[in-house]
């Protein structure tokens, strides 16, 4: 049933790829002439039944029994097609999302706003960026090849890292607050972290050093208490909070699938 | 590729169960039945948080996280836009950082609607939302150094939060905003505990929409989800039951639970 399709999307040869393209630009372009054009009662109910369809794909594709031997059902092969079509319509909201960038920025240079040389700064590195970046991906120069290296690994990857390094001073400054000593949560809070650091470095295991190894008071070495605390009361809460994401998850994808999400994206029944 | 677990059945009948149970909630509050949900605070303390900024009078942000386009990042912003109907109402100044593009796109549309909805399109400014980055921390400099600069008088951040979580929150904190978060990553939750004044924990983030809106539709599924957690509880409570009768190898019960287990063990 789903052979022509298949064939469709298929690899094309290069003879006759060109119009292919053309006729997909082609199409997509009058798809969105369509959907701007469609009245907002013809809209919705088209919204509703192409995202029933390909919730039902997903949902089908993943509980479908599998042939054992190729591990595969009959709608397996088409799950990269899917998903790239996902990855299309992120290409052109990437767009949008550059336009943003110039748009603020380019209006912060315009008018002169405070720390508008920020703003330049910030379009002349991502120019750079994409410039030298393609000629490093499609170019054969071996200088913007260097250029791209000191931005990329010279530069983007430290800055990351710096970023990233500052976590550990927030985590300090946080922890202090939350540590102090201000009600019963905060208190048992502040013990069970002592006792979690302290099974954590060597030092808190010497402490505990004494007690056997087996038995009924081996219970009490700090180790123990540590991995007592992560593995029953820890893990025993992350898993309950997993469930209710679980079921949430299905709560909400179920009205999205089934279109009964109201609020922010429709605010009558359809 | 992914697929459902090789015994297929089980978790079919108790997702499907759930699914039914949630869908029949959502009926019988579309057809008028009163419902009672418990009290959030983190939820109540939005208004407070608005309250707030308007009396400042310094901006709103709301930071949707870094993840893609998701139910998660769909859940969150349903709650900005109904923290934007109210900024649209007092007057306030929103900011909306987005680091992933088809977020942004729809983050503008909604945030749009909102300000229409409420009688003042006049008040929205398209820089208010922002794409900045889609790098990790890249996006989290540029909200850092959005928040220092405006000066924010209240942060609301909803959505997938990784490793910069703390760098919003802790910034958020350096300037005074009163801060409300929520994400669906257990492994952020302690961070956003510990740097923000409320936060929103677990399945509460799925609620928020509800919680909110007070919408009948939503409000069903809501009391669904608590059926389904219910169901899926007892399920871990006969499960616990069934191993300790098959551990201690108690005749015909012993075998009855050795099935049950069986039925639910993942290879």
């Amino acid at each position: 049933m789903f052979e022509p399709i298949a064939r469709f999307f298929s690899a094309k040869p290069p003879e006759v790829l060109p119009y292919y393209v053309a006729g997909a630009v082609l199409f997509s372009i009058l798809m969105i002439f369509v959907l701007i054009n469609l009245p907002s009662r013809a809209r919705k109910p088209l919204i509703a039944l192409v995202t029933f369809l390909a919730g039902l794909f997903y949902a089908t594709e993943f509980f479908f029994p599998i042939d054992r031997a190729t591990n595969k059902n009959f709608l397996t092969d088409y799950l990269v097609p899917a998903s790239k079509l996902g990855s299309l319509l992120g290409g052109m909201t990437l767009t949008l999302g550059i336009l943003s960038l110039l748009r603020v920025h380019g209006r912060n240079i315009a008018r002169l706003r405070a720390g508008w040389y920020n703003s330049v700064a910030l379009l002349v590195a991502m120019v750079s960026m994409v410039t030298f970046g393609l000629m490093d991906k499609y170019g054969a120069n071996d200088g913007a090849k260097k250029v791209f290296n000191v931005l990329f690994e010279g530069m983007l990857i430290n800055m990351d890292a710096t970023m990233f390094s500052l976590i550990a001073f927030y985590i300090v400054s946080a922890s202090y607050r939350a540590f102090r000593i201000r009600s019963i949560e905060a208190t048992i809070l502040m013990v069970t972290a002592f006792l979690v650091m302290l099974g954590q470095v060597p030092v808190g295991n010497a402490l505990t050093d004494w007690l056997p190894q087996d038995g009924t008071f081996a219970s009490l070495r700090v180790e123990n208490i540590k991995q007592w605390i992560l593995s029953q009361v820890n893990a025993a809460a992350l898993r309950a909070i997993a469930f209710g994401l679980g079921v949430g998850g299905l709560a909400i994808s179920l009205r999205i699938w089934l279109s009964l999400e109201r609020g922010a994206y429709f605010e009558k029944e359809i | 590729m992914q697929h459902a677990f090789e015994k297929i059945w089980p978790v079919l009948i108790v997702e499907v169960l759930t699914a039914v149970i949630i869908i029949w909630r959502i009926v019988s509050a579309q057809r008028g039945k009163e419902l009672f949900i418990r009290r959030i605070p983190g939820l109540n303390a939005i208004d407070e948080a608005i309250g707030r900024a308007t009396e400042m009078g310094r901006p709103v942000l709301m930071v949707p996280g870094i993840g893609g386009f998701s139910i998660i990042a769909l859940q969150a912003l349903s709650i900005f836009s109904y923290i934007a109907r109210s900024t649209a109402k007092f007057g306030n100044r929103i900011l909306m950082p987005v680091a992933d593009p088809t977020v942004y796109t729809v983050a503008e549309e909604v945030i749009r609607d909102a300000y229409q909805a409420e009688g003042h399109p006049e008040r929205f400014e398209a820089d208010s939302i922002r794409f900045l980055s889609d790098r990790q921390f890249a996006f989290a400099s540029g909200v850092a150094g959005l928040i220092q600069r405006e000066q924010i008088a209240s942060s609301f951040m909803f959505g997938e939060f990784f490793a910069e979580s703390l760098i919003f929150a802790e910034t958020g904190n350096m300037v005074g905003a009163i801060q409300v978060a929520g994400t669906v990553h257990t492994t952020q939750i302690p961070f956003f505990i510990a740097a923000c004044d409320y936060t929103i924990i677990g399945d509460e983030y799925y609620a928020a929409s509800a919680y909110i809106s007070r919408n009948p539709t939503m409000l069903g599924s809501l009391v669904g989800q608590d059926f389904g957690k219910l169901l899926i509880a007892s399920l871990c409570v006969i499960g616990s039951v069934a191993a300790t009768l098959a551990a201690l190898e108690v005749p015909v019960l012993g075998t009855a639970s050795q099935w049950f287990i069986n039925l639910f063990t993942i290879r």
